[in-house]
């Protein structure tokens, strides 16, 4: 399987989707400080405290790395049907099941370590400018941190799940466009926050969702082996 | 007899339509099997179903003496294939292809990719990804991958599209020689006729998704007759004289300008003396072999052939 995983990546040259994960990164330290200045110059009562400050992290991070498992997916699975390549990958002697589970392990992995590598990295250069400008009139504490790690790490569990739930759209026609843009329906449905309140928040939407997109990927595990290619 | 392929009662449906009905195909071990057919024969999802890619509807596959089930795995290392045309993972190199070719078929001979390469005249495309690749070179680089593990059995779909005469040669005789000195058994599909003739031991002719007949070349070419072809101004007149004078009966008038003549021991040379003689006008005049070609006209069109 570890193997399987390491040809796949050698044979899409997955290495550059790091350093596009890494520059991902940086936009939304952009973002951050934009939306902290525009708050700032606007007066409005935005990014008043840390606790504020991580969530936003953790939700902007958790969107983009969504929507970059949906261009794996669509690049790992659907561009191998629509391109007609599974009929090499299937040609060869390994088993059909193992071949498309291995896929999908590539993409939870990335995800979730994405998500987490992502969020501890952005949040310490964010917090190391802020703290050292004093742009955000709270301090942070240890004791906010150690409550934002379970977080962060259910979530980005429950991101990694509900991430596989674009394959179910993608299969249907073997679309690249409807893989992606369904990442970004479930995104903006998940993620998008009113007034501090996001969906995601309800420990019920995004645990219902995650097991949704584990289901779609068993779904298209399960009758791998008596498909017509 | 062993065979290394034999199919009992193959059948595929797709919606509703039987695109390969019942077919008993047999391939004897070391030989090359030419597998004849029109555009959408059926000769592709046939092919596709011998390499497990496609699952049968009815009857069942043999490879290798073992039967083929939904699982049959190990089987696949054991096959080289083109299927309909040549599929890669365009970002990659010819070496990258074929590295990565080996890895997931598990074999582990790195040498044996320059060497392949050098097979099938694929060199100097170091820097080159397959998708500025060339058909003929993409041609080429999947014969190389088909054959690169030494695999007892090849299955080639149409392997000789896009590649101009002189490639076309070339791999004829890469075959023949993959066959002879490597004893590979080799499928080989086609619908151009003089190709498979050629290199062909056995050929299937499948129409309408039926095996209408398997036979060797050698029954082939035993069975078909050589003939004189006149073209002549009044062919009317000419077949009369060409029974009355030459008491030859076994001809045909194939329409009012050409007769063909099936009798051995005809002569051009007397043929066209007498013909002049009696005031007719010779425009052409030609022996010819009946090829393969018209044994599969004749196939095709509905005959029942007795080879």
């Amino acid at each position: 399987m570890l193997n399987l995983m390491r040809l796949e990546m050698k044979k899409y040259h997955l290495g550059s989707y790091v350093k596009r994960a890494i520059f991902a990164n940086f936009v939304i330290l952009g973002v951050m400080f934009m939306l902290l200045f525009i708050t700032k110059i606007e007066e409005d009562p935005g990014l008043e405290n840390y606790q504020m400050a991580l969530t936003f992290i953790d939700a902007m991070v958790r969107a983009v790395f969504i929507i970059f498992a949906s261009v794996l997916i669509a690049k790992l699975i659907i561009g191998e049907y629509k391109y007609k390549t599974i009929t090499l990958a299937f040609m060869y002697p390994i088993n059909r099941k193992k071949l498309i589970a291995s896929k999908l392990a590539i993409v939870i992995l990335f995800t979730f370590s994405a998500i987490i590598l992502s969020n501890a990295l952005v949040t310490t250069i964010f917090c190391v400018i802020t703290e050292s400008f004093r742009l955000i009139p709270d301090t942070l504490t240890t004791t906010l941190i150690m409550q934002r790690i379970p977080v962060v790490l259910m979530n980005a569990v429950a991101a990694s799940g509900m991430a596989l739930i674009p394959l179910y759209f993608g299969m249907r026609k073997y679309s690249i466009p409807t893989t992606i843009l369904s990442s970004i329906l479930i995104v903006s449905v998940v993620s998008s926050n009113t007034g501090n309140f996001s969906l995601n928040d309800i420990i019920f939407v995004p645990i219902t969702l995650a097991i949704i997109g584990i289901s779609v990927a068993y779904l298209a595990i399960r009758n791998i082996e008596k498909v017509d290619i | 007899m062993t065979y290394i392929v034999k199919t009992n009662q193959l059948t595929k449906v797709y919606e509703g339509k039987e695109v390969v009905s019942a077919v008993n195909m047999h391939v004897k071990k070391g030989e090359i099997y030419g597998f004849l057919g029109p555009n959408g024969a059926g000769k592709t999802t046939v092919m596709k179903m011998l390499t497990n890619l496609t699952k049968p509807t009815g009857g069942d596959i043999e490879i290798f003496g073992e039967k083929l089930t939904d699982q049959s795995y190990e089987v696949l290392k054991r096959l080289g294939t083109i299927i309909e045309y040549p599929i890669f993972y365009e970002n990659l190199t010819a070496k990258e292809t074929l590295e990565l070719h080996c890895e997931y078929m598990g074999y582990y001979d790195k040498k044996e990719i320059t060497h392949v390469l050098d097979l099938v005249k694929l060199t100097n495309t170091e820097k080159k990804r397959v998708k500025d690749f060339s058909l003929g070179m993409k041609q080429r680089l999947g014969i190389a991958r088909a054959i690169i593990t030494k695999p007892e059995l090849l299955i080639l779909d149409e392997p000789i599209n896009g590649l101009d005469p002189v490639g076309i040669k070339e791999l004829r005789e890469l075959f023949k020689m993959l066959c002879k000195e490597y004893g590979i058994t080799i499928i080989i599909s086609s619908h151009i006729l003089g190709e498979i003739e050629q290199i062909a031991d056995t050929i299937g002719v499948i129409k309408n998704g039926r095996l209408i007949t398997e036979v060797s070349m050698d029954a082939v070419n035993h069975s078909q007759a050589e003939y004189i072809e006149v073209i002549v101004n009044d062919g009317k007149k000419a077949a009369f004289i060409i029974e009355k004078e030459l008491h030859i009966t076994n001809f045909k008038l194939m329409d009012d300008n050409s007769i063909r003549i099936y009798e051995s021991t005809a002569s051009q040379k007397v043929l066209t003396k007498t013909l002049i003689e009696h005031d007719i006008e010779i425009e052409g005049i030609s022996k010819k072999t009946s090829s393969l070609e018209d044994y599969f006209l004749k196939l095709i069109n509905g005959g029942v052939v007795n080879a």
